[in-house]
C-alpha cells in the first residue's frame, strides 16, 4: 500500500476542503490550547503549594537530630541547592511573671532570609539579625507572655540562661509553627548542641527520591531525613487530588469537544461520501479507504494540535511573566501562607497529553463514519447523490 | 470475452419489490462496443453496475475475461476494478478536491505506474483531448464537456480491458456528446478495449458493434 500517496491525497482533501477543515481544526486547536493552559495552571498551583509549604520553613527535606558525623557539606549532593543548619534548644521563655515552654531554634538569619519565607510572616517588629541577642516569637507566645517587640525576655534551658530582646512576632496560620517555636541567631550560642537539624532545599525539577538515594549511597542515615511528602501527607494527597481532578477535567473537556468533533467528522465524511463512492468505483479497497479517512483525521489533528499547543505555550509564557494572583481566594489556606501567586508551568505531560488524548478521541470518532463509507456499495453511494 | 448469464436483480421487498433486471444474458467479444438502449428506469445503469462489480445481482453469473466477478471477495473485486475496468458516469464524478492532472493520474498511481510513465501518459491524454491548458484546473472550473472528457481520460489512463459508460452524453449537448462517443470508440479500437455504453440517445447506436434493447429489466431486442 502506497502510504505516502494516501497521506498526500488526505492532505489535498483537507487543504481543498477549506471551510470544513478550518472549522474542525479550530475546534481541536481551541481544545488543545485551552487544556495546555489549564494543565500549566494546575502544575503552577501544585508548585505554589509546595513552594509555600516547603519554602516557609521546612525545606523539601527536613533533617532532625543529625549527629556530628553528618556534616553540612555531606548533604550537598547533586540536585540540592542549599542546606540550612539549625539547632534545637528546649526550654522555657520568661517575661516578667509569665512563662511559656518553647523550643528555641538557633538559625543563621542571613541564610534563612535568603531561602525561607518566614520573614514574610512577621506581623510586628522585624526578623532576627545575626550576632544580636534577638528572638523571634510567635503571636500565640507573645500573647501568652504579654510581650511586644523591643521588650526583654529570658530563655532558660537547663543551667543556661539567654537574655533576648524580642525582635519580632510572627504568625503563619500553621499550628506546628505558631505554637511553641521561637527563633534566635546561631551566633549567640557559645557552644551549640551536639545534634543539629537541617532544612534541605532542592533545585527546581530535581527528584526527591533520587536525592534520598544519593544520601543513602553516601552512608547518611536516611531515617533521620524526611521529605516533605512524608512530613506533609495532606499536601501530597492534595497534589494527587489536583492531578486526578485535572485528569477528569481533561477527559471531560476533551470528551465534550471530541463528541462535537466526532459529529463534525461524521458530517464532514458523510457530506463528502460522493468522493469515497467514486474512489470505490475506481477500485480503491476498503483498507485503502480506511487509511485515507484515518490519514485525514491524523493530519488534521496533528496540525491543529501543534498549533493549539504552541498557542497554549505562548499564553503560558505570557502569564508566567506576571503570574496569576489568587491571594483573594487563599488568604485562609495554609498551603498558600506566603503567596497566592500562581506561575503557570508547562510539563511534558501537560504539553503532550491534550494532543494525544484529542488524537485518540478523534480516531475513535472516525471509526463510525469510516464504517459507513466502507460498508456502503459504491453504486448505492453514487445513486443516493 | 464478457458473458452475462441469467442476470436478475430486484430492489426493495414485499409490496415495494421492484424487479430491475430479469434473466439478462448476452456475450460480447473483446474489443467490441456494446450499446444498451432503454428508457429511464429500464435497468441500464443497474446492468452496468453489475457488469462492473459495483453491484451484485441476486442471481446469475458474470464472467469478465474469465473471472466470475460475483465470486470475488470485496478486496479482490476492488483490485479487479482498478486494473481491468474504467468507468464513466452520467455526471462526470471527478474527485472535486483533485485537479484535472491529479484526477487522471489517480488510476495510474493505483495501478503502480512509475512517476515518469504517469507524467508521460497524462500529458499524452491531455494533449489528445485538448485539455493540456487545464491540467491544473479544479473540476468546478470546467465546462460539462471538458469535465466529461477528463472523466474519459481518467477511465482509460491505465488502458483497462473494459470501459463502462453510464449515459456519458446525457448531460452534454448533442455535438459534444457525439464527439465524446467517437473518441471513445476510436480509443477502444486502438487499444482493443471492450466498451459498454448505456444510453437513450439513438445517435450513439451508429457507433456500436452490438446493441441491447432493455425494457422493464428485460432484453426486448438484440
Amino acid at each position: 500500500m502506497a502510504y505516502l500517496f494516501w497521506i498526500k491525497i488526505a492532505f489535498l482533501f483537507l487543504v481543498r476542503s477549506k471551510r470544513a477543515t478550518l472549522a474542525l481544526g479550530l475546534m481541536i486547536f481551541s481544545a488543545v490550547g485551552t487544556l495546555v493552559f489549564i494543565s500549566a495552571i494546575a502544575v503552577g498551583i501544585n508548585d505554589s503549594m509546595i513552594l509555600n509549604s516547603t519554602g516557609l520553613y521546612s525545606g523539601h527535606i527536613t533533617g532532625l537530630q543529625l549527629d556530628k558525623t553528618i556534616t553540612k557539606q555531606r548533604l550537598f549532593v547533586k540536585g540540592v541547592s542549599n542546606v540550612l543548619q539549625r539547632f534545637q534548644i528546649p526550654g522555657t521563655l520568661y517575661h516578667q511573671e509569665r512563662k511559656e515552654i518553647q523550643t528555641l531554634m538557633a538559625v543563621n538569619p542571613d541564610q534563612e532570609l535568603k531561602n525561607t519565607f518566614l520573614w514574610k510572616k512577621v506581623i510586628k517588629g522585624n526578623y532576627i539579625t545575626d550576632k544580636k541577642q534577638e528572638i523571634l516569637i510567635s503571636h500565640h507566645t507573645a500573647k501568652q507572655l504579654d510581650v511586644h517587640p523591643g521588650e526583654k525576655v529570658i530563655f532558660k534551658s537547663g543551667s543556661s540562661v539567654f537574655p533576648f530582646i524580642v525582635a519580632g512576632i510572627f504568625e503563619t496560620g500553621i499550628d506546628r509553627l505558631d505554637n511553641g517555636i521561637a527563633f534566635c541567631p546561631i551566633s549567640i550560642l557559645s557552644v551549640p548542641p551536639e545534634n543539629w537539624d537541617c532544612a534541605i532545599f532542592i533545585n527546581p525539577g530535581a527528584d526527591l527520591e533520587t536525592i534520598m538515594v544519593s544520601y543513602a549511597s553516601t552512608g547518611v542515615d536516611t531515617s533521620l531525613l524526611k521529605t516533605w511528602k512524608e512530613l506533609m501527607p495532606d499536601l501530597t494527597q492534595l497534589i494527587d487530588l489536583n492531578r486526578i481532578s485535572m485528569g477528569f477535567i481533561m477527559i471531560l473537556v476533551l470528551g465534550v469537544v471530541c463528541f462535537g468533533t466526532a459529529c463534525a467528522f461524521a458530517i464532514f465524511i458523510i457530506s463528502n461520501i460522493r468522493e469515497y463512492g467514486i474512489l470505490k468505483a475506481m477500485g480503491v479497497t476498503p483498507s485503502e479507504t480506511t487509511l485515507l479517512i484515518f490519514s485525514e483525521v491524523i493530519l488534521l489533528n496533528i496540525i491543529a494540535a501543534i498549533a493549539g499547543t504552541i498557542a497554549g505555550i505562548i499564553v503560558v509564557f505570557i502569564t508566567s511573566k506576571t503570574g496569576i494572583d489568587i491571594s483573594n481566594f487563599t488568604s485562609h489556606n495554609q498551603y498558600f501562607v506566603v503567596s497566592g501567586l500562581i506561575i503557570p508551568r508547562s510539563t511534558p505531560a501537560s504539553l503532550f497529553l491534550p494532543s494525544l488524548l484529542t488524537l485518540s478521541f478523534c480516531l475513535l470518532a472516525a471509526i463510525w463514519p469510516a464504517l459507513i463509507v466502507i460498508r456502503q456499495r459504491s453504486c448505492d453511494i453514487l445513486r443516493s447523490i | 470475452m464478457i458473458e452475462a448469464i441469467n442476470i436478475s436483480k430486484h430492489f426493495g421487498s414485499g409490496s415495494k419489490k421492484v424487479q430491475v433486471l430479469s434473466d439478462i444474458s448476452f456475450r460480447l467479444e473483446k474489443g467490441k462496443t456494446l450499446t444498451i438502449i432503454g428508457k429511464s428506469g429500464s435497468g441500464k445503469s443497474t446492468l452496468l453496475n453489475c457488469l462492473g462489480g459495483l453491484d451484485l445481482p441476486d442471481k446469475g453469473q458474470i464472467n469478465c475475461f474469465g473471472i466470475d466477478i460475483n465470486c470475488l471477495c470485496e478486496k479482490k473485486r476492488s483490485l479487479f476494478q482498478r486494473e481491468k475496468l474504467g468507468f464513466i458516469f452520467q455526471s462526470n464524478n471527478l474527485l472535486s478536491y483533485l485537479t484535472v492532472f491529479e484526477n487522471i493520474v489517480f488510476p495510474l498511481v493505483l495501478n503502480g505506474f512509475g512517476k515518469k510513465e504517469r507524467k508521460k501518459r497524462v500529458a499524452q491524454l491531455l494533449e489528445m483531448l485538448k485539455l493540456d491548458h487545464l491540467a491544473c484546473a479544479m473540476p468546478n472550473e470546467l465546462s460539462g464537456g471538458q469535465a466529461q472528457r477528463v472523466a474519459f481520460a481518467r477511465a482509460i489512463a491505465h488502458t483497462p480491458q473494459m470501459l463502462l459508460a453510464d449515459e456519458p452524453t446525457a448531460s452534454l449537448d448533442t455535438q459534444t456528446g457525439l464527439d465524446l462517443i467517437k473518441l471513445m470508440v476510436s480509443v477502444g479500437i486502438e487499444h482493443n478495449i471492450t466498451i459498454i455504453v448505456s444510453t437513450h440517445d439513438n445517435e450513439v447506436i451508429k457507433y456500436a458493434d452490438r446493441i441491447l434493447y432493455l425494457k422493464d429489466g428485460k432484453i426486448i431486442g438484440k
